[in-house]
């Protein structure tokens, strides 16, 4: 157990360190003169030669590749992000207020897709082809088939333009939450629908299944103890892909709904060319990626021990 | 008490599988139930456990590998409380020892899970799990042949010293005469579906009257093999 976990940790390091040389990599040689584009973005003007030295030396930006890529990784590892190229200020306090915004809507989006996509998918199961588990796998493909902006902006037209029951734009008060987080978490349940029911089935067709019924053991008992944790390894393993998703959906979601959080965030960052907001960001969801696998790894082993060793 | 079933039977998808059979097990009983592979011998076993179960009596199963009997994500405390609270019966410490002990896992750690357990101890521990119950019948559907020879004669033999002061009555089913052979006193012999022959082992063995029991027989004798 020791070992596989350093195993997972050294695992988690390998891909923070290949997202963070990747992403100051790519954002270096991106085409254009980011000093200029900083000192345009600062000025509002056209500015002349020597200031835009000035700013490309203050940004680190001549000091040559690996000089910068230390610059602001040996901060970042005692959980600095460095400050705005463009406004000086600090990178974090900004990155944390659009991610207390973010996260709320992603959870929200999986509570939803969970509420909907479990019941949906136990009473699919309860008898498999009936028109019940048709009708469960026809929504869930449907589900899946529908792109997030299309879906929010039908949900905008019904629940706030034809009912007005809800907000559509902005992030005033909790109800602002409902539509996008209603969004996410349909494109969730579809997807999660799926995989629940299968790994039900599959749980259930166990080799071992048919001797433990004949045990005399209850169908509940059944149901809880052995189909539960068979089904849950499959389910588990696209949880993480689904909340590395949300995180990722979210982002057009803000977009589409006005909401202020991660969307808007990264697509100024990007506009204005302020390097370590955009690193601040990729940083931020790698870490939350390879948390996030961290502990469906952990998940994995406690229900099944066989898992990364040589009985698996 | 003698058990006696009458008229099993089973259609699977509009083909017969068995035909009404009808059979009486005396307590104690040691039978063998061979045939080919699918002339429903497992199909009579389950029939079989289905029947006298609905009659009340306590009938216990052991499927023919511990794969088929064990859950590999639950620990073997887990799968022994579970086989008690099937039963309807309190956890008794005591009844667990003894079972152990006469099926020689005693040392085999409960906290594990089955892979941590060797197949030759799955297989005890599953038989092991089938006696809680102190069940009036055993059906054991090809209990050895997940495991090499000298394991699964090891096994019957705890087995058999542990059921000869009780009544428990053996149902074997196999299709390795040779393991029944020494074992039961009684030999139903199964093809497409009926028991073609029932009579006590040693005169079977001595003159079959079929052709299926005959090739059987003769698969014992290497020499004479009818193919």
């Amino acid at each position: 157990m020791t070992r596989s976990l350093l195993g997972l940790f050294l695992r988690a390091f390998v891909v923070l360190t290949g997202t963070a040389l990747a992403t100051f990599t790519l954002l270096w040689n991106a085409p254009g003169d980011p000093a200029l584009a900083i000192a345009m973005a600062r000025f509002d003007a056209v500015v002349p030669a020597d200031v835009i030295d000035l700013v490309r030396a203050e940004a680190g930006l001549d000091a040559g590749f690996w000089a910068a890529f230390r610059g602001w990784v040996v901060p970042l590892i005692s959980g600095n992000f460095g400050n705005s190229s463009v406004t000086g200020r600090p990178v974090w306090p900004d990155l944390a207020s659009a991610t207390s915004y973010t996260v709320p809507l992603a959870l929200a989006g999986l509570a939803i897709g969970l509420a909907i996509s479990i019941p949906l998918a136990v009473l699919a199961t309860r008898h498999p082809g009936s028109w019940l588990d048709r009708f469960a796998v026809g929504i869930a493909s449907l589900g899946a088939a529908i792109p997030a902006y299309w879906l929010g902006l039908l949900l905008i037209l019904l629940f706030a333009v034809k009912l007005a029951w809800l907000p559509a734009m902005g992030a005033t008060t909790p109800s602002h939450v409902i539509l996008p987080a209603l969004t996410l978490g349909l494109g969730v349940a579809a997807a999660l629908t799926r995989i629940i029911r299968s790994g039900i089935l599959e749980a259930r067709g166990q080799p071992f299944m048919p001797a433990l019924k004949r045990r005399g053991i209850s169908e509940h008992a059944l149901a809880r103890e052995h189909v539960g944790p068979h089904a849950a390894i499959p389910v588990i393993t696209v949880f993480g892909l689904e909340l590395a998703f949300l995180l990722e959906g979210a982002v057009m979601v803000e977009v589409i709904f006005g909401r202020p959080g991660l969307g808007s965030f990264l697509v100024g960052a990007i506009e204005a060319r302020d390097f370590p907001k955009v690193q601040g960001v990729v940083i931020l969801a790698a870490l939350l990626f390879v948390g996030i696998n961290l502990v469906i790894d952990v998940i994995y082993r406690l229900i099944d021990p066989r898992m990364g060793t040589q009985n698996a | 008490m003698t058990l006696s079933v009458s008229g099993l039977s089973a259609v699977r998808s509009g083909r017969t599988i068995l035909f009404p059979t009808s059979l009486e097990i005396e307590p104690g009983a040691r039978i063998g139930l061979v045939g080919a592979s699918g002339s429903g011998k497992s199909t009579l076993g389950h029939a079989l456990i289905d029947t006298l179960r609905a009659q009340g009596s306590c009938v216990a199963h052991v499927p023919q590998s511990p794969d088929e009997a064990l859950d590999p994500l639950r620990r073997m405390a887990f799968h022994w409380r579970e086989a008690e609270t099937a039963l309807g019966l309190p956890h008794d410490a005591d009844r667990q020892q003894a079972l152990f002990r006469a099926l020689k896992i005693e040392t085999g750690d409960l906290r594990k899970r089955p892979w941590g357990w060797s197949r030759g101890m799955q297989q005890r521990f599953v038989i092991a799990m089938a006696l809680i119950g102190a069940p009036n019948l055993l059906v054991m559907d090809e209990p050895t042949s997940a495991l090499d020879p000298i394991v699964a004669a090891r096994t019957m033999v705890l087995l058999e010293d542990y059921l000869a002061a009780r009544d428990t009555a053996l149902v074997l089913i196999t299709h390795d005469l040779g393991l029944a052979a020494g074992r039961v006193t009684r030999l139903l012999v199964m093809n497409a579906g009926r028991i073609i022959e029932d009579r006590p082992t040693s005169e079977l063995l001595a003159a079959p009257r079929t052709t299926q029991a005959a090739s059987l027989c003769a698969h014992r004798n290497w020499l004479a093999l009818p193919c």
